[in-house]
C-alpha cells in the first residue's frame, strides 16, 4: 500500500514534467504553425486573383489585393454556404467592376464535406472555371436563369456554390459597385476623403468638414445586415442606405423599405413588430456606428 | 518469449485491429486513402513506442494505485507532441486526420499495451513490443487504406491506376463509411481462414 502522499509526490512530478516538456515543443512548433497556416491562406488568395500583396480587411474573410505600384486592383473574400452534407469553404477573387477573377472550393483535405465523387465534384476546374468573368447578375444556375452549368447529380452542392459566390459579392463587393458611393446618403457634400477604406468617409464641402459618411456589418435574423450611413455635424442623420441584406421576405426586409429608412432623418425609430430582429439589429448598428465614428467630424 | 517474438506479436498475431479488434474507431475512420491510413499509422506507432519507452523506465516509480492516470498524462503528452509536429510539417494530413490526432490519447491500444506489457517489462522488450503493435496498425490501416482508395477513388497515393475511365466513375462507396466496415469485414475473414490457423 503506497502512501498518499507518495501518490500525490508522484502524479504531481509527472504532470509537472509533461507540462515543461510540452511547452518546449509549443514554444518550437508554434511559429512554424502560424507559417504554414499563413501560407496556406496565401496561396489560396493567389489561385482566385494575381497581386502583389493582400492586406487584411476582415482576418481570415475579406482582403484587398495590392499591386506593386499600390494601387487597388480587386478583393478577395471567403464565404462558408451550407451545401449538402456541410459549409463549403470557398475563395473568390473580384476585380474592381465586380466581375469574378477566380473561385477556388477548398478541397476534402481543407475541410470540404461534400459527398466525395458527386458533390466534392464541386472543386475540379470544370465548374469552378465558369465562375471567371462573371457579375453577380450571371452567378446562378442555368436552370435558375444564370449561367452556371449544375454538375449532374450534385445539384445542391453546385447550387450552394453559385449562391454563396452571389451573396458573398453581393456582402463584400458592395464597395466596388456604383451603390457604395458616399454621395447617396451625404447629398450636401461635394467630395468625400476616404479615412477608413470601403467604411468611413469625411463629407467636405469646400473646407468644411460636414459629418462622415460610414459602412458597417451587423447580424440580422437571417444573414448580416450591411449598410451606409452619413451623419452631419448637426448630428442628424443626413441618409440611410442598405447594401446587403437577406432578411426575410415581407418582414425584416422591411428594413429595405423607404419609409423606414425616411425615419432615421428625424430621429432613432422604434423598432417594427413583425421585424424586430432585424430593425433592432439595424438600429443597434447605426446607434453603435455614430458613436464609434462621430469623432471624426472636427 | 524471444525478443524476435515480441516484436513480431504485434504485426500479425496479435495485430490490433485484425486480430484483437481494438483501436477499430481510427481504423475505420482514417483508412480512406493510403496517406492518411498511414500517416494515422505512424502517429499512433510514434506514441506507443514513446509512451511504452517511458513507462517501463517508470515502471518501478509509479504507485500502483495511480498507475492508469499516470499513464494517460504520458501518453496525452506524446499524443499533443505529435499534434503540433504534425501541424508544423505535415498540414495537409493533420486538416485529413482532424480530430482522430488528439483522439489517438484514447486508443486503448496504447493504454492497453501500456498497462499489459511496458508496466511490467524491461525498457528494450516495451520499445519493441510498442514498435510491433504501432507498425501492425499501421500495416491494417496502409491495407485497408489501399483497397479504399485504389476501389473507391481509382488512385494510390494520388496516381491513377486503371485508368482515367475507371477514376471517373470509381466505387465511390468505398470510400465512405460503408465501405470501411465492408474491408474490414473481408479483411478480417480472410485472416480468420488463412492465417490464423497456420499460427
Amino acid at each position: 500500500m503506497t502512501s498518499i502522499r507518495q501518490m500525490i509526490i508522484t502524479l504531481f512530478v509527472v504532470a509537472v514534467t509533461c507540462a515543461i516538456i510540452l511547452s518546449f515543443v509549443y514554444a518550437f512548433t508554434e511559429p512554424r504553425i502560424a507559417e504554414t497556416q499563413a501560407q496556406l491562406t496565401l496561396s489560396g488568395l493567389e489561385e482566385v486573383i494575381t497581386a502583389y500583396e493582400y492586406k487584411v480587411i476582415i482576418p481570415d474573410t475579406l482582403w484587398q489585393a495590392v499591386d506593386s505600384s499600390g494601387e487597388n486592383i480587386g478583393v478577395v473574400f471567403r464565404v462558408f454556404p451550407q451545401g449538402y452534407a456541410g459549409p463549403i469553404p470557398i475563395t473568390v477573387g473580384l476585380d474592381n467592376d465586380g466581375k469574378i477573377t477566380g473561385i477556388r472550393v477548398a478541397s476534402a483535405a481543407e475541410g470540404l464535406v461534400e459527398t466525395p465523387g458527386l458533390g466534392a465534384k464541386i472543386t475540379q476546374p470544370g465548374f469552378t472555371e465558369q465562375f471567371k468573368g462573371k457579375t453577380a447578375t450571371d452567378v446562378a444556375l442555368e436552370q435558375e436563369g444564370g449561367s452556371i452549368d449544375a454538375i449532374t447529380a450534385a445539384t445542391i452542392s453546385s447550387r450552394a456554390v453559385a449562391t454563396g459566390v452571389k451573396k458573398g459579392i453581393e456582402m463584400y463587393g458592395a464597395c466596388l459597385m456604383p451603390s457604395c458611393d458616399p454621395g447617396i446618403v451625404f447629398s450636401d457634400a461635394d467630395k468625400f476623403v476616404e479615412v477608413i477604406k470601403d467604411t468611413l468617409w469625411k463629407a467636405v464641402r469646400g473646407s468644411d468638414t460636414l459629418g462622415v459618411v460610414f459602412v458597417r456589418v451587423v447580424q440580422g435574423y437571417l444573414d448580416d445586415i450591411k449598410f451606409m450611413v452619413g451623419y452631419s455635424a448637426e448630428k442628424r442623420i443626413t441618409g440611410i442606405s442598405i447594401l446587403y441584406s437577406q432578411e426575410t421576405e415581407g418582414l425584416g426586409e422591411v428594413i429595405r423599405e423607404e419609409e423606414f429608412l425616411e425615419k432615421f432623418k428625424i430621429g432613432i425609430p422604434e423598432a417594427i413588430s413583425g421585424a424586430t430582429v432585424s430593425t433592432k439589429a439595424l438600429i443597434n448598428g447605426v446607434v453603435k456606428g455614430i458613436e464609434r465614428f462621430e469623432e471624426y467630424i472636427e | 518469449m524471444s525478443r524476435l517474438n515480441i516484436f513480431t506479436r504485434g504485426l500479425i498475431k496479435d495485430n490490433a485491429v485484425f486480430v484483437l479488434m481494438i483501436g477499430l474507431c481510427p481504423a475505420l475512420a482514417t483508412s480512406s486513402t493510403v496517406r492518411d491510413g498511414f500517416g494515422m499509422g505512424l502517429a499512433a506507432t510514434f506514441v506507443v513506442v514513446c509512451s511504452n519507452l517511458i513507462i517501463s523506465m517508470l515502471r518501478k516509480n509509479i504507485p500502483n494505485e495511480v498507475r492508469i492516470p499516470i499513464f494517460i498524462l504520458i501518453i496525452s503528452t506524446f499524443v499533443t507532441m505529435i499534434d503540433y509536429m504534425m501541424q508544423a510539417f505535415q498540414p495537409d494530413l493533420y486538416r485529413a486526420l482532424g480530430v482522430f490526432v488528439p483522439l489517438i490519447v484514447v486508443n486503448c491500444m496504447i493504454l492497453g499495451r501500456a498497462e499489459a506489457f511496458a508496466s511490467k517489462r524491461s525498457v528494450i522488450d516495451s520499445v519493441l513490443d510498442g514498435l510491433g503493435t504501432g507498425l501492425g496498425f499501421t500495416i491494417a490501416l496502409t491495407i485497408m487504406g489501399t483497397l479504399r482508395e485504389v476501389l473507391g477513388n481509382g488512385t494510390f497515393l494520388g496516381m491513377t491506376v486503371f485508368g482515367e475511365a475507371f477514376k471517373n466513375s470509381p466505387v465511390i462507396f468505398m470510400i465512405m463509411s460503408p465501405g470501411a466496415f465492408l474491408v474490414i469485414g473481408i479483411l478480417k475473414a480472410l485472416i480468420n481462414k488463412y492465417v490464423k490457423k497456420e499460427l
